[in-house]
This record gives structure tokens, C-alpha cells and sequence, in this order.
């Protein structure tokens, strides 16, 4: 039984198609990273996951079910009662994303009173009270205050206080660290982890840092040119990367205990507005093949059924595959 | 925010006295002066005459009797006519053009306001457009043309009603004050819906916007709360200059709709070089625009608390 | 099993093969709106610059007999000479409403005496109204010669019965152009001294936009006035900003005490209620007898308008001053003079444009303000302005004398406007900067 089932997702902005093929399932508690370089998609995935897309975009999806309802059917007022009720975001700059003219009191009680019915004086006795469990000396006096006089990794606090103060099923933080100091970002993290053991939100953490990923996901989707390519555990991503991308993505990060100069990916990925016939990856692959300009990929899964790659190297009639299965 | 408010009612203070000293000097070069336009006077009338104004005592004297008169409030008294007081002419015709005034602000804040957003809302689609269009035109075409079209408009409107619906010119009654005031409105609300649709469009494409939807904020508290408040902010600091403007922009509405207004008496003035008049309104209206801008800055500083609670900076 | 498509086609990737990625198309500088505004701007220069050479009619030349008159091609007029008292020939009396002669300088009218009518009132209307009209005379005669400011237009002239009020007569009457010959000597159309005797005719020009109150050429007025109006709106913008950033130049170069001083200056000056300043300078600096009054007000506009670029150059200055190419450009011993104008200017230049752009307009408008509120030139010379303040007056009944002059003031602020909306927004994109 899994949170969010999401499969084939379409999201295009304009001539741009910025998201063409996205699978992601969730189960309940589970956190599960999504990685990518930027203009990958991420974001727009994340925003369509709370259908916040600009009027222009357009959505579609073979499958996309959250807690067993059929998302495609939502009306707008459905969404606004889901929304932050539900789901619920973390934005990635803590600075831009909170009002500056609203004190952080009312800004982290504002959607109980929208969605628990809550009067002021409680919503923002129960703002205060998760400051407070979030490590926010004096919270009371903090709460009055505005967001210009708050530090980053304080307003990044503020923040996740916003998105959980309902206490929602899903989780997305759409690059919680990325703004923040490294001493900071490791305390970001901490609290998100605590958030999870103790409340059990599953949680979508976008990211490009895959330090991060090792730190805090459960299971790992990677994302290149508006696709999932590669899909699967941890460990099952980080230490048997099947995808030629990922191979790649992981020989860009140093290694401490295996030093060995850094490659970096060359060229650039492909232009969205005409996006290539075959896999989008094909251009820049070390490994590419005939077929590879011609026909997209499609997942093919390893042994244990739940690792999938996009990548024509793991199809069954492959070469490879097929000596493995000879032996 | 008592030092910030401080620091600004000194910097005013200082102004007027700087605005005081201009007129001053400024009315003493010019060529000639309102007795040499009397018909044949005697040199005896002559002197009796620039005895009671002042004018015999030496510049520096005249300028410390000026600044003295006018710290207890005293204009002195009018050149062309006779033993009226320029206190009584600014009380009985500056709450005139000030009621004018404050209708025509009022009429281009709200408007210039609705107008932005509604652009910025639609921003590309028709209504955008049009408002855009209207913009350019209320910004290309100058006040008294605006208000002599009014004028037209209203005469064919009375014609064809067969009945005065509206008056042509003249002050009175409330139906005095509609027309002339959005003519003297328009071009401020022309320029206050470009201002607020620029700063619309950031508030809608901003972070907070968006994380304020993510919570599940809409409809009408989304706008009240998180969006007009950021976005009216650069409009409330334009009000300053803008009063300003619409008080000055006041003289020819005044003359156009036959208004007996203080700008209408300060063309009179000028034009008959009645110096006390000329001197005494224009420190008046300096003084009056100096402290509504010192009172916008401090209401800035209440809508936005980054100014409110950093009073120590020194303003902006 | 064909397993072609499998076949390793390993090629590392080159420059040449990648995805050529086309770079998002620049909003382009020749918007229709640039082109046109330009357009218009050209047309105006030309309007007021060759306009003159080729529309020679003196701007301030009065056609008495064109009072306020409509749009009017060439045509010729009556010469008339015997203007003075009239009678009708002597002979029979007329059996009707007899028009002897009707021309624009006097209409010649008789009537049958009627039996027990003492006095005749004459009543003249514009034939395209109801009712009488004006009474124009009241006479014991039974002829009439109406010399009150005729104009090129059908009357019904009515007779009415001066004391019991009937109504007896009427009859439109057309009154042929004319012009007396004391007129046509008087404007210098005909020599004064010898008058062949045997000219009936007179050509007169044709006022292609109609004459104002004073019967003078519209068209004419309006390049005669432009001349002004731009003048004044490029002239004055041009110095005060010239002013205005060498102030700010020196005290953003100078810094310290200096640049302190000069900004406190500049802050006294800006809170000046701006208008109310122009008209007490204007003023101050007075015209004499025979001055047209543009460089007061020109020499007015300087002394309160620099402050804006002032505030602006030394603002850049400052932001230059810390920028890595100029500390670098002092650290590899350039001199300061070279530092300004090799590394600084260029990078003030566009702003300066783009101020300058967007203050022709404004210094077109605060001409047009003070012209129509009588602060501004004073005649002959005129300005658009001015022509509005000409045409208010008439606005009720010829709205074109105020329309036109309007018309052209916000055309020539529009296009300006325009192109200095294009001229921002290409230093702003220069500069990297995104308009939302």
C-alpha cells in the first residue's frame, strides 16, 4: 500500500517540456530522494505534486493517486483544503520564501486556522509551542518577530514549522539545504530526521547534493531531462548505480576514502522546448549505443524487481543480459 | 522609531527654513516691485507705503523680520489688497484646494491600486491591455487638457440630458468636486497603477507567494494578507511626491473649473507680484509638503516593519 | 534473434554532435512601438524645422475676416472699396425681400414699405438654427445694410415689425468672401500707394487647420510653436543633466566631507514644491519688453531640476568606485582622469541617455504647464502650450483651437516616453538586469 503512486508524469510549460516521464511512489513513512542537476525537473514536479503550476502549464499523468484518491479528479477547492493540510512544502530559500511583512507567528499558525479551524490565540499558542520543539529559544518573543530578524538556519526552522504545524502525510522539501551554511544545513537536516521518526510523514526530499541523499533518504529517484532514469533503495542506487548517468553523477563527487580526480559530465543536457527522440541522455553517454538516438529507454528492473534503470544497457535482450542469463 | 520619527521632523524643519530662505531671496531679485506698478505716486505716499511693508530697512533686516514673523505664524499682510492678511487668505481658501486634494489622492490611490492589480492579475490578456493603454494615455495627455475635455464632456452630457447634471465650473456643493478631482487625479492614478502592476507582478511570482499557496492560503486572504500588503508597499512610498504633485497640478484644475482655491489665488498672486501672497503661500505649501512627506515616511515605516524596527538606521 | 540494435556505437561525445541549444530569443530593441515612436519624433523635428520653409505663412498675421474659421483650401475674395453708409438706387421698390449685394464685409438688403409699419426690426441667424437670432438693427427705413462681423456662412435675415413683433419677411442669403480694401492694405496683401483699379479679385492662402480667435493661421502657430516646445525640452534637459552630473560626478569622486555637503544640498533642493519654484524663478528672473521669455524659464528649470541626475551619477560613481575593474585599473597606475573617462563614463553613459530620454517629456509638459497658466514665453513667441492657453478660452465653442496644440503635446511626450522605455530596457539588459 503505497502514499503517493505517481506514474508517467507530464508537466509542459509553454514550448518547454520540463517534466516528460516522471514515476515516483511513496510509501507511508518513507523518505525518498529525488536527485538531479538543475533544470532537471525537480521543481516542477514538486510544484505539480501540489498543483501550483502557472495557468499556462499544462499537466498529465498515466496514474497519480494519494492516499487512495485519484488526484487527476481534484477540483481547486480540493486542492486548497490538501494543501498544507496534507501535503505540505519546504521552500528552498528560507529568505524569499516567508512573507517579510507577516510575523512568523502567524505565518507558521496560519494553516491551522485555514484548516483546523482554529481561533488565533490557539493556532499561535500551538506556533509557539513547535518552535519551541524545534529549538528556537525564547519562542514566544520569537514569534512576534518578522523574518528579517531571523537568521537563515532559524528561518529554515520557521519554515519546516509551517509545512508540518498540520502535520501532513507527504513532506515535500524542495532543497530544505541548499541555501543554508554547511553547519546549518547538517542541523536542517537533524530536525527533518527527528520530524520523520517522531510524526512517521513520508517525505519527497529533492535535492542535487547526494551527500545529503546518503544522510537522510530511504530510497533514491534520479532525474535527468524531465525523466526518472533510475529508481531504487539506497543502497541499491549508491553502490550498484545502473544508469550511465548515475555512474557518472557519482564519479563528479569526491570520495574520501577512494580519492581519485573528479570528472566532470561533459556537454550540456538537451533543450527542452525540442527535446531528443531517443534517450535524452544519449548525447552526452559514455556508453551509447545505435538504438540509443533512435528509441526511448524503458525501465527495465534487476533481480530483486526493484531497482529500475532506463537505460537500454539493462533490456533483457541486451547483449550483457543475455550472457549473465547463459550463466 | 521616536529617534527615526525625530530625525525626520528636524530634517523638515531645516527644509522649510531652507524653502522659507529661497522664496525670500528669490521674490527680492525680481525687477521691480508691486509700488512702481501704482499709477503716479508721491514720494511722500512712497515712503509711508515702504515704511508699513518693510521695504525701506536694509535685505538682511527685512530677511530676520521675515523669519521671525513667520516662526509666530505671521504672513504679513497683502500687497494689492488692502488690509487683508495673508493668514486669512490661506485659511479661507487652502481647506478649499485641500478638500480637492485629498478627494483627487484618494481617487488615485484606490484607482491607480485596482488598476495595478487587476493588470497584473490579467498581465498580457485584455484587461491588462487596456489598463496598460489608459496608462499611457492618461500619462501623454497634460491636466489642463484632461480638464478642458471634462468640461466638453460635461456641457454635451447636460445638453443631451436637458438638465444640468453636473456642474460645469464653480465650488459648492459635493457635485463640485468629482469632476475636477479625478481630472486632477488621473494622471497620478495613471502613474501609481504602473508603479503597483510592476510591483504586483513581483509579489505573484515571489517565494512567499507561492509557499503562502503551498499552505493552502487563497481567495481573498491570500490577497489581503500576502499580496496587497508587500505590493502597495513601493506605492505608499511614491505618495510622498505624488501629494506633491497633485497639489500643485491643483493651480490649473483651480483655474480651469473656476475653484477658489489657494493654488488659483497663488496665480493671482504672481501674476501681480504681490510679494507677501507670493511669499507667504509658497512657505505655506512648502511647509505643508515637508510634513506630508515626513508623516508618509513614518506610515511607511508602519506598514513595513523592516523600517519600523530598524529606527536606529536613520531612516532611508 | 537480431540483436542489431545493440550493436556498441560508443563515440565519446564532441562539440559538434551536442544538442545545439538555441539561446532564448532577446526581446528585440525594434519593437513596432520603438519604430513608430521614433517615426513620430523624426516627423515632429521635420514638422517644426522644414514646416516654416514650406508653410510660409507668417504665424502671427491676423485674418480679421477668418475669425475662429474652420479648415479652408486657397480661394479667392471680393476686393471691396466702397464700404461706407448705403442706399438703395432709386426706382420702384421691391415686391419682396430684395438682397442688392451680399458679401462677407456687407450685406445690402431691401423691402417694400408696408402699409401701418412705423419701424422694421431686422433679425439675422445662422440659416442652420431655428429661431430669429440676434436683432440687429431696428430702422424706420425700408433697407438695411448689416456690416456686423460677417463670416463666410448662410443667414436667414428675418424682418419683424418693431412694435407689434410680426413677422413679415425672410430670406437666406449667402454672402460671397470678401475683403475691404482698407483690410487687404492694412495686412500688406496689396500695396498701399498704387491700387490698380480695375482688381476685383484677391487670392488669399487657405488655413489647411483653420485660424484661432485672433484669425491666426493655425498651422503655422502650431510649427512656429513647436519650435518652442521642443526647443525648450531638449535645450533644458540637456544642460540641467549636463549640471547635474558633474555635481554628482565631483562629489561621488571627491567623497568624504564633500560628497556629505553636496548631498544634504541636493536633498534641500528636491524637497522644493517644483512647480511653485518654477513659477516664483521664472519670476525672479523677469522678462524685459521684447524678450520671449524661454531663457528664464529655462535657466528656472535648471536650478531645480539637476538634482534628479546628480543623485543618480553619484550613485553610480560610488557603485563604480568599489567595482573590481576600476580598483583594478588603479592598481595597474592608470590616472584618475584616464580611470573616468576610459572605465567610468562608458559605464554612466546609458544611464545618463536613458535619464536624458525620459526628461525631454518631462521638460515638454512643465513648459506646456507654465505657458498655459501665462508663466511661460511670453508673445508673439508662442508655444503648444501657450496655443492651449489660447484655445481654453474658446473651448466651448471651437474645441479644435485647444485639441490641436494638446494634440501635438501628447504625441511628442508619448514618443519620447516610448523610446525611452526602449532605451532602458536595453541598458537594463545590458547591465544583466531582468525585468519582471
Amino acid at each position: 500500500m503505497s502514499l503517493l503512486k505517481l506514474e508517467s508524469l507530464q508537466v509542459s510549460i509553454g514550448p518547454v517540456q520540463a517534466v516528460r516521464d516522471v514515476s515516483l511512489s511513496l510509501a507511508p513513512g518513507e523518505c525518498r530522494a529525488l536527485v538531479g542537476e538543475s533544470g532537471c525537473g525537480k521543481s516542477v514536479t514538486a510544484m505539480s505534486l501540489l498543483s501550483l503550476m502557472p495557468a499556462a502549464a499544462k499537466t498529465n499523468a498515466l496514474r497519480w493517486e494519494f492516499a487512495g484518491r485519484d488526484m487527476r479528479q481534484l477540483s481547486e477547492r480540493d486542492w486548497r483544503q490538501l494543501r498544507g493540510n496534507e501535503i505540505a512544502m519546504i521552500f528552498q530559500n528560507p529568505m524569499t520564501a516567508l512573507d517579510p511583512t507577516q510575523t512568523i507567528g502567524s505565518q507558521i499558525a496560519e494553516p491551522l486556522r485555514i484548516h483546523k479551524g482554529l481561533s488565533k490565540r490557539e493556532a499561535l499558542n500551538k506556533a509557539i509551542a513547535l518552535l519551541e520543539r524545534l529549538a528556537i529559544a525564547n519562542p514566544a518573543q520569537r514569534a512576534g518577530q518578522y523574518p528579517f530578524e531571523f537568521s537563515g538556519g532559524m528561518l529554515q526552522r520557521a519554515m519546516i514549522a509551517m509545512a508540518v504545524v498540520c502535520e501532513p502525510q507527504l513532506l515535500i522539501a524542495d532543497e530544505p539545504t541548499t541555501a543554508l551554511d554547511v553547519t546549518v544545513q547538517a542541523e536542517v537536516l537533524s530536525i527533518l530526521r527527528e520530524l520523520r521518526e517522531s510524526s512517521g510523514t513520508a517525505m519527497l526530499f529533492i535535492t542535487h547534493d547526494l551527500g545529503v541523499v546518503a544522510e537522510i533518504a530511504d530510497s533514491v529517484s534520479v532525474m535527468y531531462a524531465g525523466q526518472t532514469i533510475e529508481t531504487g533503495s539506497l543502497a541499491d542506487v549508491f553502490s550498484r548505480e545502473a544508469h550511465p548517468y548515475t555512474q557518472a553523477l557519482k564519479r563528479a563527487v569526491p570520495n574520501m576514502s577512494n580519492p581519485q580526480p573528479l570528472q566532470a559530465i561533459g556537454g550540456t543536457p538537451p533543450d527542452l522546448r525540442h527535446p531528443p527522440t531517443g534517450c535524452g541522455f544519449a548525447a552526452r553517454c559514455s556508453e551509447r549505443m545505435a538504438i540509443c538516438d533512435h528509441l526511448p529507454p524503458s525501465f527495465a528492473c534487476d533481480a530483486n524487481g526493484k531497482h529500475e534503470s532506463r537505460c537500454w544497457l539493462w533490456h533483457p535482450e541486451h547483449p550483457a543480459r543475455w550472457r549473465e542469463a547463459e550463466q | 522609531m521616536l529617534t527615526f520619527i525625530a530625525k525626520r521632523l528636524l530634517s523638515g524643519v531645516i527644509t522649510i527654513w531652507f524653502i522659507a530662505t529661497a522664496t525670500f531671496f528669490a521674490m527680492h531679485a525680481v525687477p521691480g516691485d508691486p509700488l512702481t506698478q501704482e499709477k503716479a505716486m508721491s514720494p511722500v505716499v512712497r515712503a509711508q507705503l515702504e515704511a508699513r511693508y518693510g521695504l525701506d530697512k536694509p535685505l538682511i533686516e527685512q530677511y530676520q523680520l521675515f523669519l521671525s514673523n513667520m516662526l509666530h505664524g505671521d504672513f504679513g499682510i497683502s500687497f494689492t489688497q488692502e488690509n487683508r492678511k495673508v493668514n486669512d487668505i490661506i485659511r479661507e481658501h487652502f481647506p478649499i484646494s485641500a478638500i480637492l486634494g485629498i478627494t483627487a489622492v484618494l481617487i488615485a490611490l484606490v484607482g491607480g491600486v485596482s488598476a495595478g492589480t487587476v493588470a497584473a492579475y490579467y498581465r498580457n490578456r485584455w484587461p491588462d491591455r487596456m489598463v496598460m493603454v489608459a496608462v499611457i494615455a492618461a500619462i501623454s495627455v497634460p491636466g489642463f487638457v484632461i480638464a478642458g475635455l471634462a468640461q466638453l464632456t460635461i456641457v454635451a452630457m447636460n445638453n443631451a440630458a436637458g438638465k444640468t447634471l453636473l456642474p460645469v465650473a464653480g465650488w459648492g456643493g459635493v457635485s463640485h468636486i468629482w469632476v475636477p478631482a479625478l481630472v486632477l487625479g488621473l494622471g497620478t492614478m495613471a502613474y501609481l497603477s504602473r508603479i503597483m502592476r510592476a510591483s504586483m507582478l513581483e509579489v505573484l511570482s515571489a517565494d512567499y507567494n507561492m509557499a503562502a499557496k503551498a499552505k493552502g492560503v487563497h481567495g481573498w486572504r491570500l490577497f489581503w494578507h500576502h499580496q496587497l500588503r508587500n505590493a502597495v508597499l513601493p506605492v505608499v512610498t511614491e505618495l510622498g511626491p505624488t501629494i506633491a504633485g497633485v497639489t500643485t497640478g491643483g493651480f490649473v484644475v483651480e483655474l480651469i473649473f473656476a475653484i477658489p482655491g489657494l493654488g488659483r489665488y497663488f496665480v493671482q498672486a504672481v501674476q501681480q507680484l504681490d510679494y507677501t501672497v507670493i511669499m507667504g503661500t509658497t512657505v505655506f505649501y512648502g511647509a505643508f509638503l515637508v510634513l506630508v512627506v515626513v508623516v508618509v515616511d513614518i506610515s511607511y515605516g508602519l506598514i513595513d516593519p523592516r523600517i519600523r524596527l530598524h529606527s536606529g538606521g536613520g531612516g532611508r | 534473434m537480431d540483436l542489431s540494435v545493440f550493436r556498441f556505437a560508443r563515440r565519446t561525445w564532441a562539440s559538434d554532435e551536442l544538442e545545439h541549444i538555441a539561446p532564448l530569443p532577446l526581446p528585440k530593441m525594434a519593437t513596432p512601438a520603438v519604430v513608430v515612436s521614433t517615426l513620430v519624433v523624426i516627423a515632429l523635428l521635420l514638422f517644426v524645422s522644414v514646416g516654416p520653409l514650406l508653410w510660409r505663412q507668417d504665424p502671427s498675421q491676423q485674418w480679421l475676416s477668418q475669425i475662429s474659421a474652420g479648415p479652408s483650401a486657397p480661394h479667392s475674395v471680393r476686393l471691396i472699396r466702397d464700404s461706407g453708409p448705403w442706399q438703395p438706387p432709386a426706382g420702384d421698390a421691391p415686391q419682396t425681400l430684395t438682397v442688392h449685394a451680399a458679401n462677407t464685409e456687407f450685406v445690402r438688403l431691401q423691402w417694400p414699405k408696408l402699409e401701418g409699419v412705423k419701424r422694421y426690426r431686422v433679425y439675422r441667424a445662422s440659416a442652420h438654427k431655428a429661431g430669429l437670432g440676434l436683432a440687429i438693427a431696428e430702422t424706420d427705413k425700408a433697407y438695411y445694410q448689416d456690416q456686423l462681423q460677417l463670416s463666410y456662412q448662410i443667414y436667414r435675415y428675418t424682418i419683424a415689425d418693431a412694435d407689434t413683433g410680426f413677422l413679415l419677411l425672410a430670406r437666406d442669403v449667402r454672402p460671397e468672401a470678401a475683403m475691404s480694401l482698407f483690410e487687404a492694405q492694412l495686412q500688406g496683401l496689396l500695396p498701399v500707394d498704387k491700387v490698380s483699379g480695375r482688381q476685383q479679385w484677391l487670392d488669399l492662402p487657405g488655413h489647411p487647420l483653420g485660424t484661432d480667435a485672433l484669425g491666426r493661421d493655425m498651422l503655422a502657430r502650431l510649427m512656429a510653436g513647436g519650435r518652442t516646445s521642443l526647443f525648450v525640452g531638449v535645450v533644458a534637459p540637456l544642460l540641467y543633466i549636463t549640471f547635474g552630473c558633474i555635481f554628482g560626478a565631483i562629489a561621488g569622486l571627491a567623497g568624504g566631507w564633500v560628497d556629505q555637503l553636496a548631498m544634504r544640498f541636493v536633498d534641500f533642493v528636491v524637497a522644493l514644491p517644483f512647480l511653485l519654484f518654477m513659477i516664483l524663478f521664472r519670476v525672479a528672473f523677469g522678462i524685459g519688453p521684447g524678450e520671449n521669455g524661454i531663457t528664464p524659464l529655462i535657466v528656472a528649470m535648471l536650478m531645480l531640476s539637476w538634482p534628479g541626475s546628480a543623485r543618480l551619477i553619484r550613485g553610480q560613481v560610488l557603485a563604480l568606485r568599489s567595482q573590481p575593474f576600476v580598483e583594478a585599473a588603479k592598481l595597474a597606475g592608470v590616472g584618475t582622469s584616464r580611470t573616468i573617462l576610459r572605465h567610468m563614463l562608458p559605464n554612466v553613459l546609458p544611464m545618463i541617455l536613458v535619464a536624458f530620454s525620459f526628461a525631454i517629456p518631462q521638460a515638454i509638459f512643465t513648459e506646456a504647464f507654465l505657458s498655459f497658466i501665462g508663466m511661460g514665453v511670453s508673445p508673439p513667441t508662442t508655444s503648444w502650450g501657450a496655443l492651449c492657453n489660447d484655445g481654453i478660452k474658446t473651448l466651448l465653442s471651437h474645441p479644435r483651437q485647444l485639441l490641436l496644440p494638446a494634440l501635438f503635446i501628447s504625441i511628442s511626450v508619448l514618443a519620447f516616453n516610448l523610446l525611452g522605455d526602449a532605451l532602458r530596457d536595453a541598458t537594463d539588459r545590458r547591465a544583466g538586469v531582468v525585468k519582471a
